[in-house]
């Protein structure tokens, strides 16, 4: 019998299904783990009574110059987000700036097909079905109870559909072309196996899209009606991508497909814009919206001892909620992963490994936020490489040297915290080089959490 | 249960620990791959669930990924090295060397996979060279004088390698 449960240790194996089932339900084992890892912290957080006094706030020079960056960025999101009043949108609509808490659900091309905003449905009754962002079309607001949106409350977040969404309204659309005859077709969400979010459907003249034989031109909006959604004609979708035959020796190309590459990459999206329509009565509500918390407490960062630098830990007088953005005299530091008895473990941006989505505020006065996804892929004591992706064509153009700011990062993480400087590297072209501020020694910070219940 | 309390009370701090003796310039070694082949060679085959489970707290505090996923990390070579536990005894240090070598390659290897599976990539996926040959170095003679010493020798299997299999 010893012999049998010596050659399969049921234990173990036990164990490694237990982390499975940990890893398929981890709500339910969070707060198990919370009181483990926080039970290994209590050493570390006795000995740190002995590492000293936390370092106290940045001089005021310093944090004037960060609030001064912050709202610098603020007012160029508007600027650029709220680019198509007026000229695609009515004039007399309300822009509403909504930031985005989570992307999900793989659509088109393999991409995110629906954002969850930081605004409930009560909050955007009255808008548009369309979602915009400066010039470009993204997608559509779901309305609670209706279609996908079923089985959502009007006190729930507002869902929207990505236009690679495999339920989203097919298109109406044109390409950007000097022929005086427009080339029009019907784009359509794509297979998520496809190369790109979107495609191209049904041409209105087929033989015309077969000699096509460049890529990445313009595909603006034609007005359309359809059903109770309307889609104003104008606004940029996106840019094709070709697939065909090039032909030799100066014979005709053969275009057999054409996808369309979305305006704004999903992943990096931060902020979008809704309209309400002018002749619509704002609802009794509060705008600032509770979806997104923006409360600050109080927290004493210590550098582990040890540990992979840019490993730290943090103590507050309240448990910490994972993903928590910890932010010290206006740098962003990392985010947090809640222990029990207030505690926190931090991975600081330069040491993380995660996706993040990012905004990028060029140091030219006249330029506007870009929007990025990526991940650090490498360290060097304060610098980061990290490797992005989202920009435009046109945006690419004008990437100098700038401020990296965090994008939205779910709920406790909020777009506009001050992570860099940095400039793209000399060697890789969608890399930037992040140079992070950074100092040892225990710290006072702040650590964004949920609001307190009423 | 004495046993047990040093065990999860040190264990976890071993991994600050070795960070700081990196940091003070010792050699870079990998506490996951020396926890791994403890509990692969030396360890009571009863007790491995919860050896594991302390071993995999004390990654989570020097690493982003969760706890479930540093369970997985470690306990998948364990659970695969523990049926040739015999041939890696009676001091075949060459043996050891290479397991050593081989796991260290393989923790970031799985940590990287384990990573992009369940969205929680982080920097111990990253494979230093540096760490493989110091592991095959260092390892087997750090464990053959570690599995005598608390808490380690409080769950070393009594007659585990120092039988020569016939």
């Amino acid at each position: 019998m010893a012999k049998k449960s010596a050659a399969f240790p049921a234990g173990l194996y036990a164990m490694l299904l237990f982390a499975l089932a940990w890893l398929t339900l981890p709500r339910v084992f969070a707060p198990l783990e919370r009181w483990l890892v926080g039970s290994a912290c209590f050493v570390p957080r006795l000995g740190s009574a002995w590492m000293g006094e936390p370092a106290m706030a940045a001089n005021r020079d310093d944090l004037a110059r960060i609030d001064q960056l912050s709202a610098d960025l603020r007012e160029g999101v508007r600027r650029s987000d709220f680019a198509g009043a007026g000229i695609t949108m009515p004039v007399d609509d309300k822009k509403i700036l909504c930031g985005v808490l989570s992307i999900g659900l793989r659509g088109g091309g393999g991409e995110p097909s629906e954002l969850l905003l930081d605004h409930t449905y009560e909050e955007l009754a009255g808008c548009r079905e369309i979602v915009t962002k400066g010039p470009a079309l993204l997608g559509f607001l779901l309305q609670p109870g209706v279609g996908r949106a079923a089985d959502d409350l009007p006190s729930d977040p507002a869902r929207v559909m990505l236009c690679n969404h495999r339920d989203a309204p097919r298109i109406y659309a044109s390409l950007e072309s000097e022929d005086p005859t427009p080339l029009r077709f019907v784009i359509e969400p794509a297979a998520v196996v496809d190369p790109e979010p979107m495609r191209v459907d049904f041409w209105d003249d087929p033989y015309r899209a077969a000699e096509l034989s460049k890529s990445q031109q313009r595909v603006y909006t034609l007005p359309v009606s359809f059903g109770k959604q309307r889609v104003p004609g104008g606004l940029l979708v996106g840019r094709t991508r070709r697939w065909g035959y090039e032909r030799e020796n100066g014979e005709d190309s053969l275009t057999i497909g054409m996808f369309v590459t979305p305006a704004v990459a999903p992943r990096a999206l931060s902020h979008v814009v809704v309209w309400r329509s002018g002749q619509y009565p704002d609802p009794p509500l509060a705008f600032r919206s509770t979806l997104r918390s923006r409360r600050r407490i109080h927290a004493t960062v210590y550098d582990l001892p040890g540990a992979t630098h840019g490993r730290h830990m943090l103590v507050a007088d309240e448990d910490v909620p994972d993903g928590a953005a910890v932010v010290q005299d206006g740098l962003f530091l990392g985010s947090a992963r809640g222990l029990c008895l207030g505690s926190a473990l931090v991975t600081s941006f330069a040491a993380s490994r995660q996706e993040w989505s990012l905004l990028y505020l060029p140091h030219d006065e006249q330029s506007i936020p870009i929007e990025l996804h990526g991940r650090v892929e490498r360290t060097e004591g304060h610098i980061a490489w990290l490797k992005w992706s989202g920009p435009s064509r046109e945006q690419l153009a004008r990437l100098g040297s700038g401020y990296l700011f965090t994008g939205s990062n779910g709920k406790f993480c909020p777009a506009g915290l001050w992570v860099g400087s940095a400039e793209p590297d000399r060697f890789e072209r969608n890399w930037l080089k992040v140079t992070v501020p950074s100092q040892s020694g225990p710290r006072v910070a702040e650590v964004i959490v949920g609001e307190r219940d009423a | 249960m004495r046993r047990w309390f040093w065990w999860f009370l040190l264990v976890p701090q071993g991994f600050l620990l070795v960070g700081f003796l990196q940091d003070l310039g010792l050699p870079p070694l990998n506490m996951a791959v020396l926890s791994c082949l403890y509990l692969s060679w030396f360890a009571q085959r009863s007790a491995l669930p919860f050896l594991l489970l302390g071993v995999a707290i004390g990654r989570t505090l020097v690493d982003e990924a969760t706890l479930p996923v540093h369970i997985l990390v470690i306990g998948i070579p364990v659970a695969l090295l523990l049926p040739l536990r015999s041939l890696f005894v009676a001091q075949r240090w060459l043996w050891q060397a290479v397991a050593a070598a081989l796991l260290a390659v393989a923790v970031p290897k799985l940590a990287g996979l384990f990573g992009r599976v369940f969205d929680q990539p982080s920097l111990s996926s990253v494979l230093n060279g540096w760490q493989v040959v110091w592991s095959a170095l260092l390892l087997p003679p750090l464990l053959t004088v570690l599995r005598f010493l608390p808490p380690f020798a409080g769950f070393t299997e009594p007659d585990g390698l120092d039988k020569v299999p016939q």
